[in-house]
């Protein structure tokens, strides 16, 4: 097509552009793309270089090849906050998923009300985590927590409960504030997938003299397999990446046992300034995190 | 069926789209109101100037801070606004200002001089006329606020940070002179003698150990130092934390911990021992005045029953860490001018002064003229903290402060030495693993 | 339901569970608005119950309009999260389309790629963020979160809608084709208000998103009443210090009420979205 084409029926030959599929997908991608590279793609690499650099806040730092990398392995406090992550995004998962799948079949019961409640019971996974994570914080403080309360007072407990200072403790609370905030979505992703369970096929099988037991493990569990993996590789991937629950209720304290990856990452990168050994702590997140998108893709390209 | 699902989702969609779409007009209406706000970043009409510092615990500081800022803003013409954040926010934000500009003052805490040295701009010839006027800076200062001889940043002093213990139950367990703390002398074993009758009695002592900027340090250093522990030998290169001394002192901590103290403070930051205190829980605990300050305005009983001491002594000795803070301007400001000139204005007795004393003696002073400020009489329970600066050294001791003992205290190395010897009551394995993270930072 | 159920039956297996998980999931929300109608000093005062109010006050609330910028923050976050999410969307609704319908050179790379950017954390990002920011001349600005909140939204509501828009069948499209649409308006007039529910789930999703994220506010836009609610209420009401808690819940309170609000409204379309766009791809 000669330049002259172009000039003389611009207007034509956009509409073509528009209307070829090779050129319109490239435009259409276009908007998106283009702030994904530079608000996100654009910073990545940014941080890599800053990671294989010694620079510290102010100071552009020179080039060290993996020293921060291989700091790191020798540094108790990371293998501490690797322990941790682990921890919060794995064992918290099973939790969610069981939790979540029992609200999800108790919010698929047809009943009054049913739509104010599932708007209700969404609450801990769509108001601001900052926000909520703060009511936790008082319900888990060490003195006034209304839970030492109840239970000094019943005289169950004679001192307060230490929720976010023993060592214990504090990684299994966090991991329960974790998890309250997951329920919801799990919940409602595995609603999802129960309701496009046909009813016939349930039907079907009560005429054929199946119990709602047998109902649940041929049919529902089936049908539902496919979310539930979905839910629980995000919910994976996202709880890797956390920050401001663990920033909130324990800043990574007490002594480092509930440090994640980006609270650390956040602790070395900014206020101790050293930020390329931050991002060397954030981006040893990236193979693990690969690992569970990569499946995640997997999954979802089977066919 | 399938076709006759998919109809009837269209009307419904159809539907929705409409109550969709005034929702949307609602909002786009709310968008186009605040237009303005979106402003044109890159152009600035008259100057701006934008300063962050901590939060303070005594509001009235904070309030009178701002008037002042917004009345020098209104006489110059300049768009001041005042930030005063959290502070273990307060690092980041700094921060993430260096490297994105935005800012022109900012509050710098002890050791962040060197931490953010090459991002300063040099203040000496501001920061020595101050001192010159106030009679000379005090040695903590003099320690603490210049970085290789240069001022980076105009000292305004450090809060006070002391043991605010309650009268009565102190006598109670046996404090000599506990109704006053002026005259109350102890070793740190006393005290702890002390903290086991009281817990014994229902009000333990409490120590904040979490991860918190103020109090966990404000407590842990010096009773490392009066254990002859420290970090890092004067030269610097050996590492003088894992001494039989200090494991000695922190076999006597642990037992001491569950013994006397309110054992959840593991978690506590800078304002749970406030609450605790204030709501009658604790007999005793580390903190600057601002206890006794709230108590004045909400609780007057309870603050006749509060008294403040100066820190017990160890087999080293008392001490103190103490070093100034300072107002810095950043070097990417766009209005550095207008940045000096504020700060020359502020710093002037007029303003400081002012500021200085509204806060009652929390702050303690920088220049040795306000060693003897009528502020300090004013309430007998606040003298004990003028002697504090007697006793101050800086973190790194018994190397100087400087960027590897700032980094230290980033990461609550020796914080977290403490709080893992309550945990794990393995005193030996806590300093040891604080000495290994020390010769990380120090690389030696 | 399938057969006739007993009234013993039903409190068993759903009223039960039912109450346990309204319990479990709305109790922190109770607490927090317990506290934010609490007058200080009974907040701190361990010889009450702190299960209920003593005395009931307002004055965390008049604190929070009179002494803080709340209504400032509440503005700044309503216009971010909206314009934020409109742009989201507009991308992703192109990038779906483009995914699901076209095929064009690259598109499967690009498709995997849009996804991997699941995969970078914010925690990475902020740091090269903000010299990003401030060479854009953004630093706090409503623009320097309207134009990074989309880098977290349009990976998810790109897929999402993709998935939704496999679900309309071909043909329809091509009829409309036929009869001498384009394929842009075949989008707009067809595909688009067929796809509502998947929209408004995407629109939820990125909408809730804008208004809960802190990491980003907090760094670059924080400077005087330029924050969003999260941030203020973080920064501005922990004072360390007795005196804020009925406040700060107050706040909480308010910041959640907004999105939890129009939840209420949408739950329906969101479940449905999901439904067809993540479950039936």
């Amino acid at each position: 097509m000669g330049s002259e084409t172009v000039k003389s029926r611009g207007g034509r030959s956009l509409r073509r552009l528009l209307d070829r599929e090779s050129s319109l997908g490239i435009i259409l991608m276009l908007p998106g793309a283009l702030l994904l590279i530079i608000f996100m793609a654009y910073p990545f690499f940014l941080g890599i270089w800053l990671s294989l650099t010694d620079s510290v806040i102010g100071e552009m730092g020179d080039f060290i090849g993996f020293r921060n990398y291989t700091d790191l392995l020798g540094d108790s406090i990371f293998h501490q906050t690797a322990r941790n992550t682990l921890i919060y995004a794995l064992v918290t998962v099973p939790f969610k998923a069981m939790l979540g799948l029992g609200l999800a079949m108790v919010l698929s019961n047809r009943m009054r009300f049913s739509n104010p409640i599932r708007a209700a019971v969404m609450m801990p996974w769509i108001v601001p985590t900052a926000l909520s994570t703060l009511g936790w914080f008082m319900i888990l403080d060490p003195v006034f927590s209304p839970i030492s309360w109840l239970l000094r007072s019943l005289g169950v407990i004679k001192q307060n409960i230490n929720f976010l200072g023993d060592p214990i403790l504090a990684i299994s609370s966090v991991c329960l504030v974790n998890i309250w905030r997951g329920i919801p979505f799990f919940g409602i992703t595995i609603l999802a997938g129960l309701q496009a369970v046909p009813q016939e096929l349930h039907e079907a099988a009560a005429i054929d003299g199946a119990n709602a037991w047998h109902r649940f493990i041929h049919i529902t569990i089936p049908t539902i397999r496919g979310v539930v993996l979905i839910a629980a590789l995000l919910s994976i991937i996202w709880t890797f990446a956390d920050f401001q629950l663990i920033y909130i209720l324990t800043k990574g304290g007490p002594a480092n046992t509930t440090h994640i990856f980006g609270t650390y990452a956040y602790q070395i990168g900014l206020s101790a300034t050293d930020i390329g050994q931050g991002a060397a702590i954030a981006l040893y997140m990236f193979p693990i995190l690969a690992v569970f998108a990569i499946l995640l893709l997997m999954y979802l390209r089977r066919d | 069926m399938k076709d006759k699902k998919r109809e009837r989702r269209g009307k419904i969609s159809r539907r929705e789209f409409l109550k969709a779409g005034v929702v949307g007009l609602g909002m786009a209406a709310m968008g186009g109101l605040t237009e303005k706000a979106f402003g044109a970043p890159a152009v600035i009409k008259g100057t701006k100037l934008t300063i962050l510092q901590g939060t303070y615990f005594i509001a009235p500081g904070q309030d009178l801070y701002k008037k002042q800022a917004l009345e020098w803003g209104q006489a110059n013409g300049v768009q001041v606004s005042a930030d005063f954040l959290n502070w273990p926010d307060l690092q980041p934000k700094i921060a993430a200002a260096i490297q994105g500009g935005g800012v022109d003052i900012v509050e710098l805490w002890p050791g962040w001089n060197y931490l953010y040295e090459k991002s300063l701009v040099d203040v000496t010839d501001m920061a020595q006329e101050f001192g010159k006027r106030g009679g000379g800076f005090e040695p903590y200062v003099l320690n603490s606020a210049p970085v290789k001889g240069r001022f980076l940043g105009i000292p305004h002093g450090y809060n006070n940070n002391s043991i605010n213990y309650r009268i009565s139950w102190l006598k109670e367990a046996g404090c000599p002179n506990a109704e006053d703390g002026n005259k109350v002398e102890l070793t740190w074993d006393q005290y702890h003698a002390i903290a086991k009758k009281c817990k014994a009695a229902g009000h333990p002592f409490g120590q904040a150990l979490g991860h918190s900027t103020g109090d966990p340090p404000g407590f842990c250093y010096p009773y490392m130092w009066a254990h002859g522990g420290m970090e890092v030998s004067k030269d610097g290169k050996s590492i003088q934390f894992n001494k039989p001394e200090f494991v000695d002192g922190m076999r006597k901590f642990i037992q001491a911990w569950k013994d006397g103290y309110d054992e959840t403070g593991t978690s506590w930051d800078d304002s749970n021992n406030n609450r605790a205190f204030l709501s009658g829980q604790i007999a005793s605990t580390v903190n600057a005045s601002s206890i006794y300050f709230a108590a004045k305005k909400d609780k007057p009983e309870l603050a006749k029953d509060i008294h403040h001491m100066l820190f017990p002594k160890g087999p080293a000795g008392r001490f103190y860490w103490l070093e100034s803070r300072t107002f810095a301007i950043l070097k990417n400001s766009k209005n550095i001018a207008g940045a000096k000139e504020f700060l020359k204005w502020w710093f002037q007795d007029k303003q400081y002064g002012d500021w200085w004393r509204i806060q009652e003696g929390y702050m303690l002073q920088p220049v040795k003229k306000y060693y003897n400020d009528p502020t300090w009489f004013k309430d007998p329970k606040m003298s004990p903290f003028r002697e504090e600066p007697k006793y101050g050294i800086n973190q790194g001791y018994a190397g100087p402060p400087n960027q590897r003992a700032a980094l230290a205290w980033s990461k609550y190395i020796v914080v977290d030495t403490f709080a893992k010897a309550v945990q794990s009551g393995d005193a030996k394995a806590s300093i040891e693993w604080g000495a290994e993270q020390l010769k990380r930072i120090y690389r030696v | 339901m399938v057969g006739s159920e007993t009234l013993g039956k039903r409190v068993l297996g759903i009223y039960l569970p039912l109450a346990f998980f309204i319990f479990f999931l709305l109790f922190p929300f109770y607490w927090m608005s317990l506290v934010s109608f609490k007058p200080t000093n009974d907040l701190f005062e361990l010889k009450y119950n702190p299960f209920w109010l003593q005395t009931f006050t307002l004055e965390n609330y008049l604190y929070l309009f009179q002494n803080t910028d709340f209504s400032e923050w509440l503005k700044n976050t309503l216009i971010i999260s909206v314009v934020s999410t409109v742009l989201s969307l507009g991308c992703s609704i192109l990038i779906g389309y483009a995914l699901a319908r076209l095929r064009f050179p690259g598109s499967n790379f690009l498709g995997v790629g849009i996804f991997l950017a699941y995969l970078v954390p914010p925690t990475l990002l902020f740091i090269p963020l903000s010299q990003v920011i401030a060479k854009l001349n953004l630093y706090n600005t409503y623009w320097a979160l309207i134009l990074t909140y989309p880098t977290q939204l349009i990976p998810f509501a790109s897929w999402l809608l993709m998935g939704y828009f496999r679900t309309i069948p071909k043909e329809i499209e091509e009829c409309a084709m036929a009869d001498g649409c384009t394929r842009m308006q075949a989008l707009v007039k067809i595909i688009l208000p067929l796809s509502l529910p998947g929209m408004i789930s995407a629109g939820i999703f990125c909408f809730t998103l804008c208004w809960n994220e802190f990491l980003y506010a907090l760094i670059f836009m924080s400077s005087g009443p330029m924050k969003t609610i999260p941030v203020g209420t973080v920064s501005d009401l922990i004072k360390a210090d007795t005196l804020f808690w009925g406040a700060l819940m107050a706040s909480a309170v308010l910041g959640s009420f907004p999105i939890a609000f129009l939840y209420s409204f949408f739950v329906k379309y969101y479940v449905e979205g999901l439904t067809a766009g993540a479950v039936k791809r």
